[in-house]
């Protein structure tokens, strides 16, 4: 009896030791960890490299700094004469657009399997994917292609994991392709500026704009929302009160700062309501909406939880119209049950959409193929824009190194969207009051559209944003 | 008043979802002694299979429901008897964590097929409500409603007065002893698993009725966690009640206290629960309706 | 205390190969009491210190969080595994640690509330605070039992997820957090890259030296009075309080020094990850915890601190295994039956499964197959 249970056992202890082997071949690059409170220059560990590595391309990183073990030079291209270090490589990507060209690596760490933003962020990584594939069948950057899909971490929308995992990934990669999140950010931001390591949010929070190492793109949640007032106190009959049902969170918080700011300049009676994610819990907001009917809500929340507000007080008899964020809207709303009340109150504001038309999207459609439409890929493919601007422009200055792209990001004034958003919205250089973008889109409910949405007014910036000052993010200004 | 009455009639829709939920729970505990946590995951393949069988497949609503709780049971037994049934005699809690794992493992298999967008069916009722004086109610409560009280009418029934049903309670009442009497434990711990499975689809179909099915609706299921302890553990009746008294409680708390106390926080409705679970427990520590465990030392 | 740890008494006067002949009162009592034992212990201590100048920093840094997890695990483990009262609270008690630490050791200036505290004051202070909401929590399980008790403390956790995102003064409110405690010993960052150690090192030695300080008065502690009085509530409460073993003030205790050692690792945690956030401290921490008690083996400290080292390098191991598996899509939604983030999320669940199925005694269960193995042989059967 005791006999067949032996291989279990000998199973088990097998996979222990495994798992000790695999920790420890986790390594073999000199790295250290830096603390922004020093600001002294970085510590140079002597560790010896380690066991063979796990990654078949990874080279052995040193810093800008000699060493003294035996690692290999900086390197430079035999034709360009690109100086490079951590996160690029002579070596081919592995399965290579261009097998002559070497290798730049950038990392991605993205709510992928059961954090709350899984539905978005996997078609945000699948378009970064399409996007890069197309740089690199265009030819690459400076004699080099562009790999987006070797360091792919899942943060599970937690800090500490997308943290551990940023520590895993940091010494492969030159820059980061795709951090999703504002909390998990936050936890490597600080990291982020001590390495000068570039960063894309996956998300429009009004903070990024004050952060060098953040390469932001399209209108962020305040300024989204104050348009979206301003048009409709334009464009809609008898606007007096307005209501901001939003999540916790810089998400939510952002979005009714920026509610609360156009309702008080637009003279608007304005109520604060805020609600947790899941559709079970939205009575409150219902109840909320159905007994005050207030002409104007701004919705910030997901697609499911804004179906259910939206249909229940629409069944409750409520008339007033819905203006939701761009994350709120999927096409699967005009299927779902509260469809006909979508079709008739919702509208959906956002900094873009698959809809609107330009070479880019014609692009990004083509380098897709045939996926189920939705605007997170259109999301993923405009965020990589000025990544690809900065990678340019660093190799045209003949420096590929960390400091080379930070120093290139500095120069950006004018990034190509390829009419994906405005030229105006291309300037990262200057104050944050001049250059951020503040223009954003409102959109109809249309079963027939792409991705269910047709464009009623393009790009615009309402009157308040344009006067705005903005000196800090709004979320902590009118902090609640 | 009106409000009241909306709110009311709200938290009785939720409530019927988190009673059937609570139901599994408690038939799954009083037949093997053991709390699941695959619940959430066995609702959420439920409500998927709804949306494929009426999606792809074009069965009419009340033809894939029964297939969708079918099926959802058959899940239920596979698991029971692949991850369950070498634990028997384990401790409990070394169990319980094991249907973490299970639910953990069906919900990445379940979302596979959901996607990253929401996913709907069509229900004959959808939103449509009928005005009773000044207050809205939406049919598909009504329906919720009516349909959880025949199911556990039908459940009574079944344990009072059919064979199985008096092999289960036997089994829940002493696991030995209905063994030396002849009956098959084995298939006593499977039907339990079937039905709570069962139970479960039927909840997830309760909750695309109104709306759309997502990756993350599986945390619905976590609100039967209180139900089940305020009904108490080992009651079927007080987790019918439990349900209701949790949908109720989470719906009036979320209407009136934004207004009436503030100083809570918001979404003070989201643990409403508990507080409410605290307080049952203060003055009956085993739930309303559970029975005092008796020790012999 | 030494004593306790060695076996000054008697040495010269045991007979070779007699290691369990006790010839005085302090070698019986001794922690260590075997010189296989202190071999072993010492072999066990200085590879971990030796270990940072081996391995790279990227690892250091998982390895350092498993170390301050493994503290965690022993604060769970006395009050779950020793005392039987299954808390499923402890994500709570984690919480209240780091903000604690977050509070007294942030900037006084900043946005939140801060007093910039030294590491002195607020590491004791946050298993402290931690302790005392313990001491509040307790008289719950002196009335609730078994499951109740786990649901009861459920809601504990889902309460503490409230106040924390609602009390934003002090948390920052979620989606935006707060910095975590800068450590300073003696001037000296404990973080920050130095002239003789990375950062990384010196968190991983700073984690390894608070879980020895933590881990021995835990083993201790397992053996003592009140340790023989856990197992006895543990086991057969109301025969416990027949013989005269105070329940309410086990219980108590039991919950005080658990919550204390949680509060610790909170403190611990976030000087690791260097922001806290309130969504952080929920349902999924907990069950984490008591994986890591269940999976390394209950009512042991050193299964505490195997199977807290074991759940926090697990991912870093179902990583690696989509390389080898052929079915698996490369990328996000590549075809193939499941993609390898899925993969890697199932295997999770599956090897927390498998390992429980088949030593339900967990890691230390296999620990004493092998050394029961050992000892017997050749003749082990």
């Amino acid at each position: 009896m005791k006999q067949h249970r032996q291989w279990p056992r000998f199973a088990i202890v097998l996979a222990v030791l495994a798992l000790i082997a695999t920790g420890c071949r986790d390594s073999g690059t000199t790295a250290d960890v830096e603390d922004v409170d020093t600001g002294a220059a970085p510590a140079e560990t002597t560790t010896p490299a380690d066991t063979a590595t796990d990654t078949p391309t990874e080279t052995a990183a040193d810093t800008a700094t000699p060493t003294d073990t035996g690692s290999p030079t900086e390197g430079t291209t035999p034709a360009g004469d690109i100086a490079f270090d951590t996160g690029v490589t002579e070596e081919a990507c592995p399965d290579a657009v261009n097998p002559d060209n070497g290798c730049i690596y950038l990392g991605t760490l993205s709510d992928l399997t059961v954090g709350p933003f899984a539905a978005l962020a996997v078609p945000i990584t699948d378009a970064q994917k399409a996007f890069w594939n197309r740089v690199n069948e265009d030819g690459g950057i400076g004699g080099f292609d562009v790999n987006v899909t070797e360091f792919v971490r899942d943060n599970q929308y937690n800090p500490e994991i997308h943290n551990q995992e940023y520590q895993a990934i940091k010494n492969d990669v030159l820059a980061l392709a795709q951090t999703l999140g504002s909390p998990t950010t936050a936890a490597i931001i600080e990291d982020l500026n001590a390495e000068g390591i570039v960063a894309v949010p996956a998300s429009w929070t009004s903070e990024w704009a004050f952060q060098d190492v953040i390469l932001e793109s399209g209108v962020n949640y305040c300024f989204e929302s104050m348009n979206s007032i301003d048009w409709a106190v334009e464009n809609l009959e008898g606007i007096e009160t307005v209501m901001a049902v939003h999540y916790p969170g810089d998400y939510g918080g952002d979005a009714a700062a920026g509610a609360r700011i156009a309702a008080e300049a637009n003279g608007l009676e304005f109520t604060d309501v805020e609600t947790a994610p899941g559709p079970d819990n939205q009575s409150g907001a219902i109840s909320a909406v159905a007994s005050q009917q207030p002409d104007l809500v701004i919705l910030t929340t997901n697609p499911t939880d804004a179906g259910a507000v939206v249909g229940n007080t629409a069944a409750q008899g409520y008339q007033g119209t819905f203006i939701g964020t761009g994350p709120s809207w999927n096409k699967g709303l005009l299927t779902s049950p509260a469809a006909e009340a979508v079709q008739a109150l919702y509208l959906a504001s956002g900094p873009w959409t698959w809809t609107q038309e330009s070479p880019g999207r014609d692009a990004m459609e083509e380098a897709l193929g045939d996926v189920d439409p939705n605007d997170g890929y259109t999301s993923g493919w405009v965020w990589s824009y000025p990544l690809k601007a900065a990678l340019e422009q660093a190799a045209e200055n003949g420096d590929l190194t960390r400091e080379g792209l930070l120093a290139a990001v500095s120069e950006l004034d004018d990034v190509d969207y390829e009419g994906m958003l405005p030229d105006e919205a291309g300037n990262f250089v200057g104050d944050p009051n001049e250059t951020a973008y503040r223009g954003s889109i409102v959109s109809e409910p249309n079963p027939e559209a792409i991705v269910g949405l047709d464009v009623l007014q393009d790009f615009f910036v309402g009157p308040t944003a344009e006067g705005y000052d903005f000196t800090q993010s709004c979320y902590t200004t009118t902090a609640g | 008043m009106t409000r009241f009455g909306q709110s009311l009639i709200q938290g009785l829709g939720n409530g019927s979802i988190y009673a059937l939920l609570a139901l599994g729970f408690v038939i799954i505990y009083k037949s093997t002694l053991v709390i699941s946590f695959a619940q959430p995951a066995l609702m959420v393949a439920g409500a998927t299979m709804v949306v494929f069988l009426t999606g792809s497949f074009g069965l009419p609503f009340f033809a894939a429901v029964p297939v969708a709780m079918l099926l959802t049971a058959l899940l239920g037994l596979i698991v029971e008897r692949s991850a369950l049934r070498p634990m028997v005699g384990k401790p409990v809690f070394v169990v319980a964590i094991i249907t973490i794992g299970v639910d953990i493992t069906i919900r990445v298999v379940v979302n596979r097929f959901l996607g990253n967008t929401i996913r709907n069916f069509t229900s004959p009722w959808g939103l449509d409500t009928l005005r009773v004086g000044d207050v809205f109610v939406q049919q598909r409560f009504l329906a919720m409603m009516l349909t959880t009280a025949v199911v556990v009418a039908a459940l009574f029934a079944f344990f009072k007065y059919s064979r199985t049903g008096l092999a289960m309670r036997a089994t829940a009442f002493d696991q030995e002893t209905a063994l030396a009497q002849g009956i098959s434990v084995g298939m006593v711990f499977a039907l339990s698993w079937a039905i709570a499975g069962a139970l479960a689809a039927l909840a997830g179909t309760f909750v695309g009725t109104g709306g759309s099915i997502d990756q993350q609706t599986w945390i619905i299921a976590l609100k039967a966690l209180p139900a089940i302890i305020i009904g108490g553990l080992d009651s079927v009746g007080g987790a019918v009640i439990g349900g209701l008294v949790v949908g109720v409680i989470e719906a009036l708390v979320g209407t009136y206290q934004p207004t009436a106390a503030p100083w809570l926080g918001n979404n003070f409705a989201v643990v409403s629960p508990y507080v409410v679970l605290l307080i049952v427990l203060l003055l009956r520590p085993y739930g309303l309706f559970g029975t005092p465990e008796v020790e012999r030392v | 205390m030494t004593a306790l740890l060695t076996d000054r008494g008697g040495r010269g006067s045991r007979p070779r190969g007699r290691p369990e002949l006790y010839t005085s009162y302090s070698s019986d009592l001794a922690l260590l009491n075997t010189p296989a034992k202190r071999a072993g212990v010492l072999a066990i201590v200085a590879a971990a210190f030796a270990l940072p100048f081996a391995v790279s920093d990227q690892v250091l840094v998982l390895l350092g969080t498993g170390l301050a997890m493994s503290v965690g695990a022993i604060g769970l483990n006395i009050v779950t595994g020793y005392a039987g009262q299954v808390s499923l609270g402890h994500a709570f008690f984690v919480g209240l640690g780091a903000y604690t630490a977050a509070v007294l050791s942030g900037d006084p200036d900043g946005r939140l509330v801060g007093f910039g505290l030294p590491m002195v004051v607020w590491l004791p202070a946050a298993g402290l605070v931690a302790g005392a909401a313990g001491l509040l929590v307790a008289p719950l399980a002196t009335r609730l039992r078994g499951l109740y008790l786990a649901i009861v403390t459920l809601g504990l956790v889902f309460l503490g997820e409230h106040v924390f995102r609602e009390w934003d003064s002090i948390t920052g409110g979620p989606g935006v957090g707060r910095d975590a405690v800068q450590a300073t010993l003696f001037g000296n960052s404990l973080t920050a890259g130095g002239a003789v150690l990375s950062g990384a090192q010196k968190v991983y030695l700073f984690a390894l030296v608070v879980l020895i300080a933590a881990a021995v008065p835990a083993r201790n502690l397992a053996r003592s009075g009140v340790g023989r009085a856990f197992a006895a509530v543990r086991d057969r409460d109301i025969a416990a309080e027949v013989i005269g073993v105070s329940l309410t003030k086990a219980k108590l205790l039991a919950f005080t020094i658990s919550s204390f050692y949680a509060g610790i690792c909170g403190a611990l945690l976030y000087t690791i990850t260097r922001t806290v956030e309130p969504n952080s401290f929920n349902l999924l921490l907990s069950v984490r915890f008591i994986a890591m008690v269940l999976i390394g083996g209950a009512a042991t400290i050193s299964g505490s601190i195997m199977g807290a080292m074991f759940v926090t390098l697990l991912p870093r191991f179902t990583q690696q295994v989509p390389r080898f598996v052929p079915f698996i899509g490369q990328g996000v939604t590549g075809g193939g039956l499941l993609t390898n983030v899925e993969l890697e999320a199932m295997l999770y669940g599956l090897l927390i499964i498998a390992f429980l199925i088949f030593e339900p005694r967990g890691l230390f269960g296999v620990w004493l197959r092998v050394r029961n193995y050992w000892k017997g042989w050749p003749f082990s059967y």
